[in-house]
């Protein structure tokens, strides 16, 4: 809103107009009025208001119908309805329909001056929130560059130095100094990788993802995932058991990023799965969908913490104290959406979760080849439930 | 290798190179450092080099991908080797999609990810080079 809000009302009754007009006079506002709701929709768009005060009982368009209008036309729109019946239950449902507030005929100047006033601030906090939130995505945007130089920069040169210290000390250390140093290089090594995971949560680039879509089976980014995880299931002495069906499934894929989505998966069962546990990976064609199951004997998920579970940074330590980026999850849902698939998951605390990744089939034995662009698969990945 | 080779690093991370520079010298190879993509150009063609080690982001964006664009339509310089050193892996692969080497990019490259590993540095430098000598071209 630069300078004075606009204002504009519309009703039938010209008294009405008139005592408005006077009510506003000398308070900085620009005023227009309408003696009914077709002119009141047409100057509208001519006069661009920041609040609109219509009366709900008009001849012609009434103001639940110019509500329905302005709601579609511009939704940022404040408008506050005047009731002649002064019945609650009108009020009720016209704010409903997006109404920010209602008038009870007959009204002093104060109501009427007062209640323009907070229209007013409502609509330039719309605005204000408007411009935080374009604000937030410019960040998020930009997140991913400002990242991978400002922060991933100094830490590779850290490390490419340690790299060379080892080298230059390896015969002059003690086997103290080098166990200190091999301290300080995986830890590094830790702070690198979580910021790559990082990085690629903000920065998956759906269409990139697209683009580079061909058929490939499932297998592949199954086995990687599998022999990916493999180093950390052996630590706990878990096992991992994969059983795909012949011949594997495919799907038209970016096999990079899928793997990646699996990868976290299997790597958050081997997380909340106990010592000497068992997973389970199972990939199947059901009717033209590819099925991925990765099933943990873990800990399970509490009802409560599922809903969050595919969320940025939601965390939880796994079973040996883990801890993660808190990006895994979310950022396999971001890959599977990118491929038109979804992910759902199915929890018994105590006993453990079965996490199902469906994605279109393709290939001879699925017709549908062609409708990748089809709307995403099964629930949705809040749902929880399969 | 009988004489001793020429490597070229542009990097605009003066503790980074020094990183992979004392490795290289190490090797027994020659560096030779720009900290800029411009001093580099200008290294480049006033001496021969064997190999080239080539930062990505530099400067106001990916500067060292116009870089080696920039190389590989230069008669005198297209054949030289070029390892591609970056922090920004993924982003790489979706300027140039495909495998590490890029065949459509520059003719004779390899991308690997900062930090390096002195032993897989030695070991790409050490394959680049021979690649190059055993295609008989003049690779500067």
């Amino acid at each position: 809103m630069d300078g004075n809000a606009r204002i504009l009302v519309v009703d039938d009754e010209e008294i009405v107009l008139d005592s408005c007009t006077e009510i506003l006079r000398g308070e900085g506002y620009q005023l227009a009025t309408a003696s009914d709701g077709a002119r009141g929709l047409a100057l509208v768009k001519e006069f661009r208001p920041d609040v609109v005060v219509v009366d709900l009982k008009m001849p012609g368009l009434s103001g639940f119908e110019v509500l329905e209008h302005l709601r579609e036309a511009d939704p940022t729109v404040v408008t506050i309805v005047i009731t002649g019946y002064a019945t609650v239950s009108s009020a009720v449902d016209a704010m409903k329909r997006g109404a920010y507030d209602f008038l009870p005929k007959p009204f002093t100047p104060e109501e009427f001056r007062l209640i323009i006033k907070r229209a007013v601030e409502k609509r330039s906090l719309t605005f204000e929130a408007m411009a935080l939130r374009r604000e937030r995505d410019l960040l998020r945007d930009h997140f991913a560059a400002i990242v991978s130089h400002e922060l991933k920069a100094p830490l590779a040169a850290i490390q490419q130095n340690i790299f060379v210290l080892e080298r230059e000390l390896a015969a002059a250390a003690t086997p103290e100094q080098r166990d200190r140093l091999a301290r300080v290089k995986a830890r590094m090594a830790d702070l690198i990788q979580m910021v790559d995971t990082w990085r690629r949560g903000v920065s998956i680039d759906m269409d990139a993802i697209k683009a580079r879509q061909v058929p490939v089976s499932v297998r592949i980014p199954i086995d990687k995932a599998v022999e990916s995880a493999l180093v950390y299931a052996t630590r706990k002495a878990v096992t991992i058991d994969v059983a795909v069906s012949e011949p594997a499934p495919r799907v038209l894929g970016d096999q990079g990023t899928l793997t990646e989505a699996v990868v976290n998966i299997l790597g958050n069962a081997v997380k909340f799965s106990r010592d000497g546990g068992r997973i389970e990976v199972t990939a199947e064609l059901r009717d033209d969908d590819v099925r991925i199951a990765v099933t943990d004997h873990g800990v399970g998920i509490t009802a409560d913490e599922l809903p969050h579970l595919f969320e940025a940074f939601y965390t939880q330590p796994g079973v040996a104290g883990e801890r993660g980026s808190g990006l895994g999850l979310a950022v396999s849902r971001r890959i599977v959406e990118a491929h038109g698939g979804a992910i759902t998951v199915q929890s018994t605390p105590g006993q453990g979760s079965t996490f199902v990744i469906t994605l279109p089939a393709f290939g001879d034995d699925a017709p549908g080849e062609g409708r990748r662009e089809a709307a995403p698969l099964a629930a949705s990945a809040k749902d929880g439930s399969r | 290798m009988s004489e001793r080779k020429r490597l070229m690093i542009i990097d605009d991370d003066p503790d980074f190179v020094s990183g992979i520079r004392a490795i290289l010298d190490g090797a027994g190879y020659d560096t030779e450092v720009a900290y800029n993509p411009k001093d580099g150009y200008a290294a480049l063609k006033a001496r021969p080099h064997d190999l080239l080690l080539l930062d990505i982001m530099m400067g106001r964006g990916a500067e060292g991908v116009m870089m080696a664009r920039k190389l590989r339509k230069d008669p005198a310089l297209k054949g030289l080797p070029i390892l591609i050193i970056t922090g920004i892996r993924e982003q790489i692969a979706f300027m140039f999609p495909g495998q590490a080497v890029h065949p459509n990019f520059v003719a004779l490259n390899e991308l690997i990810e900062k930090p390096v590993e002195p032993d897989l540095l030695l070991e790409r430098v050490r394959a680049l080079l021979q690649a190059a000598e055993s295609r008989g071209q003049p690779v500067s």
